[in-house]
């Protein structure tokens, strides 16, 4: 029998870039596949291929062993394949059953009609045969979240979709909507279905899927069984083993205690708890580092920390204050320095040249801008610094952001931070998408402020980097520390059984770990408890 | 409004948001209502007054509100507003907001009476008058949609070329601003009805007030029940998911705004006829109706019969206030006139919250 979708040596470039290097994906008839890996790693790109929204630069979709080249989702969707996008493509004011026939709404009177009773019959019948729970007359604004995604699910069996593509589709769910959605892709492949889903979950992949495929930086490296593979060879296909950087820490002196936090935690826009009760405290010359699977709370946690989202509950101290609802103003003021893991988003405006863009942060400053008024010259002078000394490319004051390469903005960003004299240097992915020259010099500007005395929290999934810089290793996993280690003493290997999740202590003896844990069992046991409250007030919401 | 739910996962901000859409949801309802509800109740409490006190200003006042004239003048002064309002509703449904309806209405009243006069058919020059609106709005759709311009601007641009081009034309081709008067077509009286006290006005009027009754049911029934209703809607709210479920947005947006230039063009066109003249001094005899044409919409909520209703509700103050004029009580037009603005503002700013289209405004590009 031939397989349902069979891409063959697909290779996608983009200006500069190759989103996808030959790769080869088989997917059998009636099964989920997940396609797992990490931000950035292709599977998105993989997949609007398969959809007909980017044309292969080379290779080929097969489809039931037949050659297919889709100029459009059209041709995609008329081949029997649906995609449900991380953002719902849905018209809030409208019905399901409005939406689910959008575009084909069957018609009565000759077309001048659309046939009311009519649609809203063939979508009860639809949602029965799969068993899924959807009232065909609310609103898309009025349902869950979980509801719009069957909707969209629904939507594309509507149309007669057989392989159905699900782009991240647990990100906006809740625990409880998660396993739904789980039954749900059990009772589609029951019926013939066959199911692609993208995620850079391990567990969801190991549970939802049949066989796993894994991609990293743009290349397929491997393909498994989700029943025989464990987490952490999932974790090690994800990571990888980059090229070792060799970086020499060494050991500093360690001061005071520059930054804590204390059971913080943090919900993320969806309200769902990113960051559940974690406490640390960060010293001068130390470097602190957290690893693990991106989307683990990593980036919610270091939004509180730098006072871009405020925290639920818990309490953030900076230099001895307490500064859980400080304003970004304060605490750049303080010294607390930030380089923000989206460089474009929030590191710099892109429409700026460099003077303007150096003076980001600085604007209330008495350096740059004493009495309101800037000092262009200063801010120049400035500038031209931060270009000097961080070997910024072009040098050239009057360059606009967006002409610079990812590299070189991200050597200014760091520059223009770490010029500020911080006492804490909060830095998240620093080196994500930086040619190998600019990370280690980023590198060694970090361990030079280490040195200095200033204290450093580090966020990374890199797991080389984290490990090489860090003075202490947190692992975060759904939204708590799972341990503190001793990077130096910790093998990548372990390092992986952590970042799946897996606590230490029990029959390993947890004795490896030479840094102070803060998460001891005590807490494990309250995250439990947490976890049950989360349910049942999903639970409640969906009675409400 | 969408936020919520996108925020939904956690139970409590799900109930939060809930309770709070509710809420606006409930506002928006209940202030339409009270306003209906009071406006009812202010007509009732004069009527009452004025029967008791027959000789009071209220007693004037009811009988300037009961007097059929007051219908037939609401009725006339709103045929060529409500046209508009119902051409606004079908171009910002559909994604593109279309504040040149005033340039349309004038376009088509100076075109339908040029039409009429080289041909001498009135109704060859209401065809002249839609015709003309609608060029003018295909031009509007193909800077907006295909070139992408700013929405605003060419609406605004549309208005200006409309000004300046129909009293220019007057001049050229009659040697003024207003031209000649043309025959104009006889009412349509309705046997026996048109005799009933006060609502026998429905039933002796202008052709074009029937014309205004037909567009008013059919841009309902379009919108609540066809599939290219559902179309507009979905292509002013999420034009991407219109598009993924394999329908053209650009498609709908072209033919949603050409509707909206005939039916301007029937109003502008049934404006002049009814008189039999275009005139073009000043802010010409239309005077900012494609304006007020927008609030109507606004307050009736884009629902056709609502943005009507509307348009009665302004012209039914504007025709009381001549009838008053007429009785020596002078309420000054002027501020008559200002009130569809004023409400307006108070029912969008401070209580209504009149629900725009999510994707109005914005340029579709289909990403392939």
């Amino acid at each position: 029998m031939a397989s349902a979708v069979h891409l063959d040596g697909i290779t996608k470039r983009f200006p500069g870039v190759v989103a996808n290097d030959d790769v080869d994906l088989t997917v059998e008839r009636g099964t989920v596949h997940a396609l797992l890996g990490e931000n950035g790693a292709g599977k998105t790109t993989l997949m609007n291929v398969l959809y007909g929204l980017y044309e292969p630069t080379s290779g080929t979709v097969r489809l039931d062993g037949e050659p297919h080249a889709f100029d459009s989702p059209r041709d995609a969707i008329d081949a029997g394949i649906g995609m449900i996008h991380q953002h719902f493509m849905l018209v809030d004011p409208m019905t399901v059953t409005e939406n689910i026939t959008l575009g084909s709404e069957p018609r009565k009177w000759g077309g001048l009609a659309v046939d009311r009773a009519g649609a809203r019959e063939a979508v009860v019948e639809l949602a029965d045969r799969y068993g899924f729970d959807v009232d065909p007359d609310a609103r898309i604004e009025d349902v869950s979240v979980g509801e719009q995604q069957r909707v969209e699910i629904l939507k594309a069996l509507y149309r007669g979709a057989d392989t159905l593509i699900l782009d991240e589709p647990t990100a906006v769910l809740t625990p409880q909507e998660v396993d739904e959605l789980f039954e749900v892709l059990d009772e589609l492949t029951a019926q013939g279905k066959t199911i692609i889903f993208i995620t850079h979950k391990l567990g969801e992949a190991m549970r939802a899927a049949d066989e796993i495929s894994v991609l990293r930086d743009g290349r397929k490296v491997g393909t498994v069984e989700a029943a025989t593979t464990t987490q952490e060879e999932l974790a090690e296909l994800m990571v990888g083993r980059e090229v070792l950087l060799d970086i020499d820490h060494g050991t500093a002196e360690t001061g005071e205690v520059v930054a804590s936090a204390s059971e913080v935690v943090v919900e993320d826009d969806r309200g769902v708890r990113a960051v559940d009760g974690v406490s640390f405290d960060v010293r001068g010359g130390e470097v602190f580092g957290i690893a693990g699977v991106d989307g683990n709370g990593q980036s919610e946690l270091v939004e509180a920390v730098t006072g871009l989202r405020t925290p639920d509950a818990g309490e953030i101290r900076f230099r001895g204050e307490d500064v859980t609802t400080a304003s970004r103003r304060d605490r750049i003021e303080a010294g607390m320095a930030y380089v923000p893991e989206d460089r474009q988003e929030r590191g710099l405006v892109m429409e700026f040249d460099l003077v303007e863009n150096g003076l980001l942060g600085s604007q209330h400053g008495r350096e740059l801008a004493a009495n309101g008024r800037i000092d262009w010259a200063k801010t120049r002078g400035h500038a031209e610094a931060i270009i000097d000394e961080y070997d910024v490319r072009p040098p050239d004051a009057d360059a606009g952001a967006e002409s610079l390469s990812g590299g070189n903005q991200q050597k200014f960003i760091v520059g223009r931070e770490f010029e500020r004299d911080p006492e804490l240097v909060v830095a998240s992915h620093p080196t994500r998408g930086v040619d190998v020259g600019s990370i280690e010099f980023i590198h060694e500007r970090l361990l030079e402020l280490r040195e200095q005395g200033v204290a450093v929290l580090l966020v990374s999934s890199k797991l080389e980097e984290v490990r090489g810089l860090s003075d202490r290793l947190a692992v975060a996993y759904e939204g708590e520390f799972v341990d503190v280690v001793d990077p130096d003493e910790t093998t990548e290997e372990e390092l992986g059984l952590l970042m799946a999740g897996e606590r230490p202590g029990g029959d390993d003896g947890g004795d490896e770990g030479g840094g102070p844990a803060t998460t001891g069992d005590g807490d494990a046991d309250e995250a439990e408890r947490n976890a049950a409250a989360d349910l049942a007030d999903a639970a409640d919401g969906e009675r409400a | 409004m969408s936020d919520a739910p996108a925020d939904g996962a956690d139970a409590d901000a799900d109930i939060a948001a809930g309770n709070d859409e509710s809420g606006s949801f409930f506002d928006r309802y209940t202030t339409r209502a009270l306003v209906a509800g009071a406006t009812v109740a202010a007509v009732v409490a004069l009527l009452l007054a004025g029967l008791l006190f027959p000789d009071s200003l209220a007693g004037t006042l009811a009988d300037a509100l009961t007097s059929e004239n007051t219908l037939a003048a609401a009725l006339r002064l709103s045929v060529p507003i409500a046209f508009a309002a119902l051409g606004g509703i079908f171009a910002e449904k559909s994604g593109v907001i279309n504040i040149g309806l005033e340039g349309l209405l004038i376009i088509s009243a100076f075109s339908a009476i040029y039409v009429a006069d080289l041909t001498g058919g009135v109704w060859v020059g209401f065809a002249g008058g839609v015709v003309a609106s609608t060029l003018l709005a295909a031009l509007f759709a193909v800077v907006t949609i295909g070139f992408r311009a700013d929405q605003i601007i060419a609406g605004l641009a549309v208005w200006l070329i409309a000004l300046g081009l129909a009293p220019f034309a007057s001049q050229v081709i009659y040697g003024s601003p207003n031209t000649p008067t043309v025959a104009t077509s006889p009412s349509i009286t309705v046997p026996v009805l048109a005799d009933l006290p006060f609502f026998g006005a429905l039933f002796s009027a202008s052709p074009s007030v029937y014309l205004l009754f037909a567009a008013v049911a059919g841009s309902w029934y379009v919108f609540e029940r066809t599939a290219f209703g559902r179309w507009i809607r979905a292509s002013g709210e999420n034009p991407k998911a219109l598009d993924t479920a394999g329908v053209s947005v650009t498609r709908v947006r072209y033919a949603a705004v050409l509707i909206s230039g005939v039916l301007a063009g029937m109003g502008g066109a049934a404006l002049s006829l009814d008189l039999g003249q275009f005139t073009g001094n000043g802010p010409t005899m239309v005077n900012g109706k494609g304006f007020i044409a927008i609030v109507a919409y606004l307050f009736g909520n884009y629902n056709p019969v609502g943005a009507f209703l509307s348009t009665m509700l302004f012209a039914g103050l504007d025709a009381v206030q001549t009838v008053l004029q007429l009785q020596g009580i002078g309420i000054p037009r002027q501020l008559i006139r200002i009130t569809p603005f004023v409400i307006v503002i108070v029912v969008l700013a401070l209580v209504g919250r009149t629900r725009l289209p999510e994707a109005a405004g914005e340029h579709y590009e289909t990403e392939e």
